[in-house]
């Protein structure tokens, strides 16, 4: 028996504002639970909380193994095996350079070549070694840092919709800041309705897709843009390989998959490598889809999603085969 | 130069004045995030005229006001009446075209972040909850 009345909780949390809804007998119960996952995984893997797994691997950068959750541990090995099948287009040990242009502050300017030289150096995600025996955590040089900015929300998604499950909730979704999964279809049975942020017009969207059992995620250019004395202007998606904002020719990659953690990173990887490069690596990928938009607004979506997307008025679409 | 548009356009959007702090910018970002939206029964609208005001949050940069005909039990029409700015090419009228078409004022949920628009939704709601 499915209640009518859905719970609805809002938290601020891993630097954004999250957002459940579930329908259930437990559902009030079910979304406490939620709300207290979230607090739990912020502070394993958060790099802004000094007691953290994160936090503690990168104070010891170059000199110590520490021992981590094994959770933390298996997190870490999946986003060392995707940093690889990326390419390195994900790189979780891209801490250096995100401080470096200050990104997640309220401003941010461009650094002085001499010293983005110096910190490019510091990622490669080849330096976080992982010993499976002892559950230890090393990187191999000091100054080196991970941030799980680009995986962790990803995966709390994924814990989320367990989560769900648990408290035998069969209709639900979460919004993780922009990162959406949704369990089931609505309690009518029609899919999920997820909207797509335009990532140049406020107020508009590039359309919308239908989901069920699905995990949505946008990385869009449109976030956190700042421009400096000169007049330039900066996202906040920076190339490891360059050190620089992404300039791929995409201003915004929705990755739609079963899972979420991998949804996350390959909306970032997706970002960094363009159209060609990106479809290829997705193809890698089963019932993996994506959206992407180019810089001159045109929008791909890949063929798995023909039938669900439906784009807003004005938006021109192509189908990739 | 549409980099400088971008950020004209943002910076206008969110009425940014000069020597605001910054903790301030995002409490009254938090704030218009944090604006529901869930008050409308679009299955039971009474016909008729109805005019919605939002105050627009802490510093009242989202302030607008809006009319919406009902007819025939269905919002056939919105029309700004004052405070709404649009944000780019038609983007409000687009936003206003979204609500009309799928008779309600927000898709489930958006993949992205979006601040302005729903401040404006807020009227539309104000002005249909007395259609209720």
């Amino acid at each position: 028996m499915i209640s009518p009345q859905p719970a609805h909780k809002e938290q601020t949390s891993m630097g954004t504002i999250m957002s459940h809804k579930a329908f259930g007998m437990y559902a009030e119960d079910c979304l406490d639970a939620v709300c207290r996952e979230v607090a739990r995984l912020e502070s394993i893997l958060s790099r802004y909380i000094p007691e953290s797994d994160v936090s503690r691997i990168n104070q010891n950068a170059g000199r110590n193994f520490v021992e981590v959750n094994p959770e933390t541990f298996n997190i870490l090995a999946r986003s060392l095996e995707l940093s690889a099948i990326c390419d390195g287009n994900f790189d979780i040990t891209i801490a250096p350079l995100v401080n470096l242009w200050n990104i997640g502050k309220n401003s941010f300017t461009q650094p002085p070549i001499r010293e983005m030289k110096q910190v490019l150096e510091l990622v490669n995600y080849r330096d976080l070694i992982l010993d499976a025996s002892s559950k230890k955590v090393g990187l191999s040089r000091p100054r080196q840092a991970i941030d799980l900015g680009g995986i962790g929300k990803g995966y709390t998604g994924d814990c989320i919709l367990e989560i769900f499950r648990d408290f035998g909730v069969t209709s639900a979704y979460s919004n993780l800041g922009g990162n959406v999964v949704t369990l089931g279809a609505k309690p009518d049975g029609t899919p999920w309705n997820i909207g797509i942020q335009h990532p140049r017009l406020v107020d508009s969207l590039i359309g919308s897709l239908a989901v069920i059992d699905r995990s949505i995620v946008t990385s869009g250019s449109y976030q956190r843009f700042s421009n400096d004395s000169l007049g330039n202007q900066f996202h906040h998606i920076i190339d490891p390989a360059t050190g620089y904002p992404v300039e791929s020719g995409l201003v915004s990659v929705t990755i739609v998959s079963d899972n979420a953690m991998t949804a996350d990173v390959l909306s970032t990887a997706l970002f960094v490598m363009g159209v060609n490069r990106g479809m290829e690596l997705l193809m890698s990928f089963p019932k993996t889809e994506a959206i992407l938009m180019d810089s001159e607004e045109k929008v791909f979506v890949s063929k798995g999603l023909k039938g669900h997307f439906q784009p807003n008025e004005g938006i021109e679409y192509t189908i990739l085969e | 130069m549409i980099g400088w548009i971008i950020v004209l356009v943002v910076l206008t959007a969110a009425g940014i004045p000069a020597g605001i702090g910054i903790s301030k910018l995002n409490k009254e970002h938090a704030e218009a995030r944090n604006v529901s939206l869930n008050g409308v029964d679009f299955n039971s609208l009474i016909d008729g005229e109805y005019t919605g005001s939002y105050e627009g949050g802490m510093f009242k940069w989202r302030a607008n006001t809006v009319k919406v005909i009902v007819s025939e039990g269905k919002l056939s029409e919105i029309e700004p009446i004052s405070g709404v700015v649009d944000q780019g090419k038609g983007s409000t009228k687009m936003l206003y075209d979204r609500v009309i078409a799928n008779q309600s004022l927000m898709v489930d949920t958006i993949s992205g972040a979006t601040l302005t628009s729903k401040g404006y939704l807020k009227a539309v709601e104000i002005a249909l909850s007395q259609a209720n």
